[in-house]
């Protein structure tokens, strides 16, 4: 009796699929600001991964040398310059806090349309990054250089 | 706000520029040090580090500079297609250089054992090393050091004073030194041949039982006296100390043995016991005999007055010489305790010893009824002149004569004769019978007071006694052996003085 039953239930399952089609939705779509925010929680995951680098170079007093040392600077000036950036995509890409307009080849304007007019000068200033980024390289180049000088002169170098 | 663009632009045009050449200058970094240590782990990480970085720098350069190229040239449109893809690819590229920098503390890990098995094999390498460079010199220096070892241990075994065994637990003999071999009168031949065992030796076979039950349960035996019997059947009293050694592999365990002869102590021991007691009753003696001689005196002085005053054939008078007879008795007595008693120091004169026993033969020939007595002399004239106390050599040579006329009764043979023992400094005078001779039980007592054979009235048992003090007065000694009915034999040692101890 039971079979017939489970028999008859999934016959009517399998006529309401292939007789009443509908759409399935299955695939979310990405448009709008969502490119914005993966951007941010990159810049943010970057910042985290430079704080972690900072504190095993320094837990492991790989500090006291002055080749991890420059390398403990480049993963500060990333932090700066990962917060400069992220500032930068939220006053204009993400909250449109900043409308900036050409005047010409060598002028532009930059107005706060809802927030104190400082902020035009704040955003003129971040966006000055490569201030911060190409020390945080140049620190990486000094770090490793010292480190191949300290390998040359009989050291482990990572040890 | 108007702003100049000029500062913006060059920041972020030079920034671009700049950002890609350290990106470069990195990667060239960190390629020596990988070509250096190919095998450091940490320069593979710092490798993939720096590539991640050179691509972001090289992404995010190029868009940037393309941008201001674009808005320079008045297409910023052509740069608002590009922008959306420029920003992607930008973000995976730091999102990959943040992931690869979340690896540091696994790669330094990683990094931290293979130094320490690297510094292993570095260590192992070089004692590896040491030993294949030095192997002929460790093995000679230990072969030697094994050498002077094994010499000092077998030193100590062979020249060693006290018995040294080594026995299986069965007790058959593993080894003897050779004083052990001398002890037990067997040579080191049989001891190998003989597949001796040491329960063997035990006089009482409980003493064996008792040592080895220590040994097994204690795992030693400390100083037991046991009575051991040589080859020769002789008995000598030991003290036995063992201990249980169960081998460097636990293989067959042995026992070692340390055994010293205490028969020489024993002997010691009873000289001095006999010592006290010669003093001990020579002090009570002299005590006795100093109160008794001065009554006797005067009874002597009286009964001598009493028989002045009598007839000869009266029987009183003969009562009083037999008073008289048996007080002298007495006195003769008390004069030999006193004599036995005082241990005055004997008046030392140089004298010939051989002249001395001359002199006293005469006087036993003149005053003994000797007649049927051989007395033979066989002198050494080799004997030095003697320091000694004439009277009382004299003395202590009549006792022995007296006691071998004694012993030989009517007729025998009396030998006396003198040795020099130049190795040891001393003279043997030897007196020997050829009488009943004296049984075995009373051997031992034949030094002490009043001991006597003889019958009542005819000795007083102490003229060995005397003897025996004189002669150790002089420093010298008094052995005997005698076999029922064959004879005795007295040996009188005495020392030479040299003319230095003379001196002293």
């Amino acid at each position: 009796m039971m079979a017939i039953l489970y028999r008859i239930i999934r016959c009517v399952a399998a006529a309401t699929v292939v007789l009443l089609p509908a759409p399935a939705l299955a695939t979310q779509g990405h448009g709008g600001i969502e490119g914005v925010y993966v951007h941010q929680f990159g810049h943010i995951f970057f910042i985290v991964a430079m704080g972690i680098l900072i504190f095993w170079l320094r837990e492991r007093r790989l500090t006291e040398k002055s080749g991890w040392r420059y390398i403990q600077y480049t993963a500060f000036f990333f932090i700066l310059w990962n917060l400069d950036a992220a500032l930068v995509h939220f006053l204009d890409d993400q909250t449109h806090l900043i409308r900036v307009t050409r005047i010409d080849s060598w002028h532009i304007d930059i107005t706060a349309e809802s927030g104190p007019p400082w902020l035009a000068v704040v955003y003129y200033c971040a966006k000055l990054d490569h201030l911060l980024c190409v020390p945080a390289l140049w620190c990486l180049y000094t770090g490793l250089k010292r480190l191949l000088a300290e390998t040359a002169a009989g050291g482990e170098g990572g040890s | 706000m108007i702003l100049p663009y000029i500062p913006i632009w060059t920041v972020d045009f030079i920034g671009a520029i700049l950002m890609i050449v350290f990106g470069f200058l990195c990667l060239k970094m960190i390629w020596q040090l990988k070509n250096r240590q190919p095998d450091n782990v940490i320069w593979t990480y710092l490798l993939w580090f720096c590539l991640g970085m050179a691509v972001f720098a090289i992404s995010r350069s190029a868009g940037h500079i393309l941008k201001q190229l674009f808005i320079l040239s008045g297409n910023s449109g052509l740069w608002a297609s590009i922008r959306p893809f420029s920003g992607a690819v930008n973000t995976m590229t730091f999102v990959m250089v943040a992931s690869i920098t979340l690896f540091f503390e696994r790669v330094w890990k990683i990094h931290q054992i293979d130094l320490k098995d690297k510094q292993a094999l570095e260590q192992a390498h070089g004692e590896l090393l040491y030993l294949n460079q030095n192997l002929e010199k460790l093995v000679a220096d230990r072969t030697e050091a094994l050498a002077v070892s094994e010499h000092k241990y077998r030193r100590i075994f062979e020249n060693s004073r006290d018995m040294i065994l080594v026995v299986t637990n069965e007790g058959y003999i593993v080894d003897l030194n050779p004083l052990g071999c001398e002890m037990l009168g067997y040579t080191d031949a049989d001891i190998t041949a003989l597949d001796l065992r040491f329960q063997d030796f035990f006089v009482h076979q409980d003493d064996w039982t008792s040592v080895l039950r220590s040994v097994e349960s204690q795992g030693f035996v400390l100083n037991a006296e046991v009575e051991l019997k040589r080859i020769d059947g002789s008995h000598m009293q030991s003290l036995v100390t063992g201990s249980l050694d169960r081998g460097l592999r636990c293989e067959e365990a042995t026992i070692h043995f340390l055994i010293k002869d205490i028969e020489a102590i024993r002997h010691m021991e009873k000289q001095m016991a006999q010592a006290d007691k010669l003093a001990s009753i020579g002090q009570l003696s002299a005590g006795i005999a100093h109160e008794i001689n001065n009554p006797l005196g005067i009874i002597l002085g009286y009964t001598q007055l009493l028989i002045r005053g009598e007839d000869q054939d009266t029987e009183r008078h003969e009562d009083l010489r037999t008073i008289e007879k048996h007080v002298k008795n007495c006195k003769a007595i008390v004069e030999d305790l006193l004599n036995f008693a005082r241990s005055s120091a004997p008046k030392k004169e140089r004298i010939r010893i051989n002249r001395v026993i001359e002199e006293v033969v005469e006087f036993f020939r003149h005053h003994g009824d000797v007649s049927g007595i051989d007395i033979r002399r066989v002198f050494d004239p080799a004997v030095p002149p003697m320091l000694l106390d004439e009277k009382k050599i004299k003395q202590v040579l009549i006792n022995f004569l007296m006691n071998a006329r004694h012993a030989v009764g009517d007729a025998g043979i009396i030998r006396l004769s003198t040795r020099w023992d130049s190795e040891a400094g001393r003279v043997l005078i030897t007196v020997a019978d050829n009488g009943y001779g004296i049984d075995k039980k009373n051997l031992s007592r034949i030094f002490d007071p009043f001991f006597t054979t003889k019958p009542t009235g005819e000795g007083t048992g102490l003229g060995l006694s005397v003897s025996y003090g004189i002669i150790i007065n002089h420093g010298g000694d008094i052995s005997v052996s005698s076999k029922s009915g064959k004879g005795t034999v007295f040996t009188i040692i005495l020392p030479v003085e040299s003319p230095a101890e003379e001196a002293n």
